[in-house]
């Protein structure tokens, strides 16, 4: 046999024994189902394709560090620093940001971008999430990243690199000072970080040296701050510990928790009313009394509570619906006005018995 | 592959038809998983290559040249983002990375595959001795039967470029398949 057939033979023999991943065809699949979506919201992206160049010849600097993956490229929407300067979260982040870290006036917006915006609905609806990255001149400038929700404007993630000199990165410092370090950055762009239980330890990482510091509430298992220290970065995270402190399981049925009333009881309002702590408000429910009649050793009226628990649930139907946009107190009456009757039924309800 | 309703399938896809897009993906993987294969070594490199090929597929549809069959304008597509990758994989790694990566890749081709059945060892191991560009060549000739001119085209290379790397191929193939094929060489040199 010529070796040229040979080789036809060997190669097409071989052929059969490459079987194609099944992981490849998923990967693609869904490459695919990306392409369809963004094929349908192409004409809006068009008029933000220009806006995106600019933004581009601004960001090269960052491009080469940005590799996002695909996907998050897609979504999020490139902006300019002169945008990032318009926009209301934007402009009160910069602020913030300005009046605890004076010197990062003199930082250049390198990026900045916002993840979610709806493109096929421009005029409504907000971010998700708005990212601006602020850096100083120089070879070895400062660097900040600020995430923030686009909703409340609270920051809700910050990066900080390269603060401390080169040859002395943040993580070779002593504990004592990594957590100064990280307590003046809670302390200077989220609020106070004295109320709130600190533990630090290191991360099983082979490559680099990583630190991670909790913050929690007292008794709270999930903490409210987290912060990684790793080389010459310091990352703070709002993980806000699960708003307030909250309690699972209001009542009980058969000996069972119950949790059907939990979303209606673990308000905030509700225990500033009440004067009680989640878990008091439990303890006391737990003795078979409702808690309209806890309300009324305390003399408060049964309209009082349910009012106070009706309208932070409209208000949490509103937020949802409406992407937090401000909504007029019509709707707000007209939402109360049908929660009520559930309301009512929770706040009268006592443990043990049925629904 | 029936050129012709390829390309009516492939605008079908582009336009969103998630029907095409599957029956466009059923009648091409298999032949581009296995060219990819041929061309590049490591699996984790072949699956990004194969999303590269077909991403590009829903962006490149303008080059498609009617006169020409559909798995011409096909393996163009796979070549250039085989090439791409190459190119960009050797920018990504530094020098002393690259030498890791490749003892790692020396190390995978070493195992012995479960399904050598039929297959001459001697042939794999010295189609792994081609460079890259001999190799590229040497797949399109004889995996897809393209002539020295359809590959000089499909590489956008002279075809004297083409011979060259064809011949310089063969003979590296000799040497390394041993002596059994030696004394045919001379009488069945044609392509």
């Amino acid at each position: 046999m010529p070796i040229e057939s040979q080789i036809r033979e060997h190669l097409h023999q071989e052929a059969e024994t490459l079987e194609c991943p099944q992981a490849v065809s998923k990967r693609i699949e869904q490459s695919y189902s990306q392409y369809l979506k963004q094929q349908r919201s192409k004409n809006i992206m068009k008029k933000r394709l220009i806006g995106g160049i600019v933004a581009a010849v601004i960001m090269i600097p960052t491009a080469a560090f940005a590799a996002p993956p695909l996907i998050e490229m897609m979504t999020r929407t490139p902006m300019t620093a002169e945008q990032i300067r318009m926009d209301s979260v934007g402009q009160a982040a910069l602020e913030k940001l300005y009046h605890s870290y004076p010197e990062t006036k003199s930082f250049v917006i390198t990026d900045a971008s916002q993840l979610g915006v709806d493109p096929t609905n421009v005029s409504m609806g907000k971010a998700i999430q708005t990212s601006i990255v602020l850096e100083e001149k120089g070879a070895y400038g400062k660097k900040v990243r600020l995430d923030l929700n686009g909703i409340t404007g609270e920051i809700e993630h910050v990066n900080q690199e390269n603060w401390e000199p080169l040859g002395k990165p943040v993580i070779s410092l002593t504990d004592e000072e990594i957590k100064l370090k990280v307590d003046e950055l809670i302390n200077k762009l989220f609020g106070s970080s004295e109320k709130y239980e600190y533990s630090m330890e290191p991360i099983q990482n082979p490559d680099q040296k990583t630190l991670i510091l909790n913050y929690a509430e007292k008794g709270s298992t999930t903490p409210y701050y987290q912060a990684l220290v790793q080389g010459n970065t310091i990352s703070v995270s709002l993980i806000g510990g699960g708003s307030a402190p909250s309690v699972e399981g209001y009542f009980t049925t058969n000996g069972k928790p119950d949790y059907t009333a939990d979303a209606f009881l673990n308000d905030e309002n509700l225990f500033s009313l009440l004067q009680m702590s989640p878990a008091e408000l439990k303890q006391e429910l737990a003795k078979g009394i409702s808690v309209v009649e806890i309300a009324a050793s305390k003399k408060i009226s049964k309209q009082q509570v349910l009012d106070v628990i009706a309208s932070t649930q409209a208000k949490k139907q509103i937020q949802a619906d409406l992407h937090g946009k401000a909504s007029d107190d019509e709707t707000l009456e007209q939402l109360k006005q049908i929660l009520a009757p559930k309301v009512s039924q929770v706040i009268e309800h006592k443990t043990e018995t049925s629904w | 592959m029936q050129s012709e309703s390829m390309y009516h399938e492939l605008i079908k896809m582009i336009e969103g038809d998630q029907q095409a897009f599957h029956t466009l993906y059923d009648a091409t993987y298999r032949d581009i998983y296995r060219t990819v294969s041929f061309l590049v070594d490591h699996p984790q490199d072949r699956e990004d290559i194969m999303n590269e090929i077909y991403m590009q597929m829903w962006t490149s549809l303008p080059n498609y040249d009617l006169d020409r069959p559909f798995h011409f304008w096909l393996h163009g597509l796979v070549i250039r983002q085989v090439q791409r990758f190459r190119v960009k994989s050797w920018r990504r790694f530094r020098i002393f990375d690259r030498i890791r990566v490749f003892s790692r890749e020396e190390l995978y081709w070493d195992q012995p595959k479960e399904t050598t059945d039929g297959i001459d060892p001697e042939i794999s191991k010295a189609m792994q001795k081609l460079t890259d560009k001999q190799r590229t060549v040497i797949i399109l000739r004889f995996y897809h039967d393209y002539t020295l001119e359809e590959i000089a085209t499909l590489l956008d290379i002279p075809v004297g470029t083409v011979k060259s790397r064809y011949h310089a191929g063969m003979q590296s193939l000799r040497k390394h398949m041993g002596n059994h094929s030696l004394e045919r060489m001379e009488k069945n040199n044609a392509y």
